[in-house]
């Protein structure tokens, strides 16, 4: 049985013949599928486009929403040069960056060592991964909150825990060289429990018989992982480092609510100046300029390596055929 | 083979997952602790673990703001767009799965839409439904600024992407022998999608419903920008306790909990189905 699960450019459309075996032709193949996507398609189209084409017009415009004039007369090119120009704009992306790869690169390592442990205890082992899941489905928002509150500097709990075991106490949030590994630390807490999941999952669909193999040849636990466990995890691991990546370089909820980009911009990531730019400074056709060069990065990322993922997941449905 | 002897290694693997979730449990039984709090305890150095708990600082919470109005546009906003999204999304996904229109490149277009910064979108949305409202079509709908329409618009659209990708695998699955034998015995087109392909794609349906309404509830800056008082949502009012005098971490913390207890609900009790929805189904969990 085929259990290809993502779409493959190069799978022949499954039933075309579907239309065949009725006793009454009304509709084409063509016809009824295009009908069965038009109410998504008209939703998406609508309020996909129209955002994109206004972006995309004020990002040619002069546009200082704080002027009578409003979005104003078209200058070209100027928005862009601006934002390739504007330091702050790049310390903002170095910023985003900095915190995805120490973030993702943290949450990958746990949440594996984690999903290890969900695989091999006995007992209670689905209360535990039923708790674990819950820090993912607490609003980022409020729980960063709480976060902020757990980090107060005098009357916070983690000042408190680490006093308690002989480590002085930090100013979490308020510190500059400490208010970006804070918020790492608050999405590590809030997305291990995803990625332990998947590689759970992973290590849960593994077949049998690699493994039994490799014991009765006697080879070492950390070889059977080496060549065994991880090359077989890969395509899941891609996936969720893919899906996690895309999400960390969009941070912006926990931002809000834990620091709201400072102590003076330490945690400013692209998305928070992009709303200081446009929605405080009202500079919406700079910050137009910039989303999309954002918005073209992200695609062209995960066109790449999605690409490259559909291509491996073809090839692992294929050798199993 | 797995023996059942209790070994030390064994011992030790459950004694560390022990850690583990009490240190992941740990910012959500502080949150609830905190919400009980006394006024007088919720500042103090070091911070208190026993204490005569108190609701003061929900009904203080609810005095204050209008949590009933918010829970209610919450239920009704992510209930109404996570309805809207698995009726269209089902559709347009199952299509994509059987008949391929657009050859990929529909599927891969819409993957894109979700990629921009919500905050790049949310000024054309906030001028979008501000024209709508003033037309009788939107007033119909309440598609105005500060009307629950608006949100329920929004968050379809965005999680409708999602939603088609998840449930893609899930009607891929179903065997195609199935719907034909179904359309031998007469069934129509549309009888065949409703009464054999849904039900069959039932576990996928259930777990792009959970991660739609997840998100809808959780959702903060659409809510933020396009609600001032009438259709607020939950997150949002949770934003409401920072006065001169600083914030009110106590009614904050209740609030908080009423925001955040309902989808820990839904995660408990759902859990089984989410981990196949987490990896777009790439993984059978």
């Amino acid at each position: 049985m085929s259990s290809e699960s993502l779409p493959l450019a190069d799978s022949p459309p499954p039933v075309a013949a579907l239309g065949a075996a009725p006793k009454r032709r009304v509709l084409s193949d063509t016809v009824y599928s295009v009908l069965l996507i038009t109410p998504a398609m008209i939703l998406i189209l609508i309020f996909a486009l129209i955002p994109l084409a206004y972006a995309i017009n004020v990002s040619f415009r002069f546009a200082d929403l704080t002027s009578p004039r409003g979005v104003a007369e078209f200058v070209g090119l100027e928005n862009y040069h601006f934002a390739l120009r504007d330091t702050f704009f790049w310390s903002s992306v170095l910023r985003t960056l900095n915190f995805a790869v120490f973030a993702v690169a943290i949450e990958m390592v746990l949440g594996v060592a984690i999903a290890f442990l969900l695989h091999d205890i006995k007992w209670l082992k689905g209360l535990a991964r039923s708790l674990i899941i819950l820090p993912l489905a607490a609003s980022p928002f409020a729980v960063g909150l709480i976060w902020r509150y757990m980090y107060h500097p005098e009357f916070g709990v983690f000042n408190y825990l680490i006093s308690r075991i002989g480590l002085p106490e930090q100013n979490w949030l308020g510190n500059s060289d400490l208010a970006m590994a804070s918020v790492i630390a608050f999405d590590v807490w809030q997305w291990t429990p995803f990625v332990a999941l998947i590689a759970l999952a992973g290590l849960q669909s593994l077949p049998k018989e690699p493994f039994e193999a490799a014991q009765l040849d006697g080879a070492s636990r950390w070889r059977v992982l080496r060549t065994l466990t991880f090359p077989m995890l890969r395509p899941v691991l891609t996936l969720v480092l893919v899906l996690r990546t895309i999400d960390a370089v969009r941070l912006y909820d926990a931002v809000v609510s834990l620091t709201g980009g400072g102590p003076g911009t330490t945690t400013e990531v692209v998305t928070f100046y992009l709303y200081r730019l446009g929605l405080r400074f009202f500079r919406l056709d700079q910050a137009s300029a910039m989303s999309l060069l954002f918005l073209y990065a992200t695609v062209v990322f995960t066109g790449l390596v999605l690409r490259r993922f559909m291509r491996e997941m073809g090839e692992r449905t294929r050798a199993k055929n | 083979m797995q023996t059942s002897k209790i070994t030390v290694g064994m011992v030790l693997r459950h004694a560390l997952m022990l850690l583990v979730l009490m240190i992941f449990l740990f910012p959500i039984y502080w949150m609830l602790v905190t919400s009980f709090k006394p006024a007088q305890e919720v500042l103090t150095r070091p911070p208190t673990f026993v204490f005569e708990p108190t609701f003061d600082n929900y009904r203080y919470a609810f005095e204050q703001a209008d949590f009933t109005l918010f829970i209610r546009n919450t239920v009704v906003i992510a209930g109404l767009s996570t309805l809207l999204v698995i009726s269209f999304g089902s559709l347009a996904s199952y299509s994509f799965a059987r008949y391929n229109p657009g050859d990929g490149h529909i599927l891969f277009f819409i993957l894109t839409t979700r990629m921009m910064p919500g905050i790049a979108v949310v000024m054309p949305f906030f001028l979008i439904f501000r024209d709508l409202g003033k037309t009788t079509f939107g007033q119909l709908f309440a598609l105005g600024l500060d009307q629950i329409g608006a949100l329920v618009v929004a968050y379809t659209v965005f999680n409708l992407p999602f939603a088609i990708w998840l449930m893609y695998s899930f009607f891929q699955d179903i065997p195609t022998e199935l719907e034909h034998s179904a359309r031998l015995d007469g069934y129509n087109r549309l009888q065949v999608f409703l009464r054999v392909v849904l039900p069959l794609a039932a576990p996928g349906i259930a777990v792009t419903a959970i991660f739609s309404l997840m998100f809808a509830w959780n959702e903060f800056l659409f809510g933020y920008i396009l609600t001032r008082d009438a259709a607020r949502t939950i997150t949002v009012g949770v934003s409401g306790f920072q006065t001169q005098q600083g914030i009110l971490w106590g009614p904050l913390a209740a609030a908080a909990v009423v925001c955040i207890l309902p989808m820990l609900g839904v995660a408990l009790v759902l859990q089984r189905y989410m981990v196949r929805g987490l990896t777009f189904g790439a993984v059978r969990g």
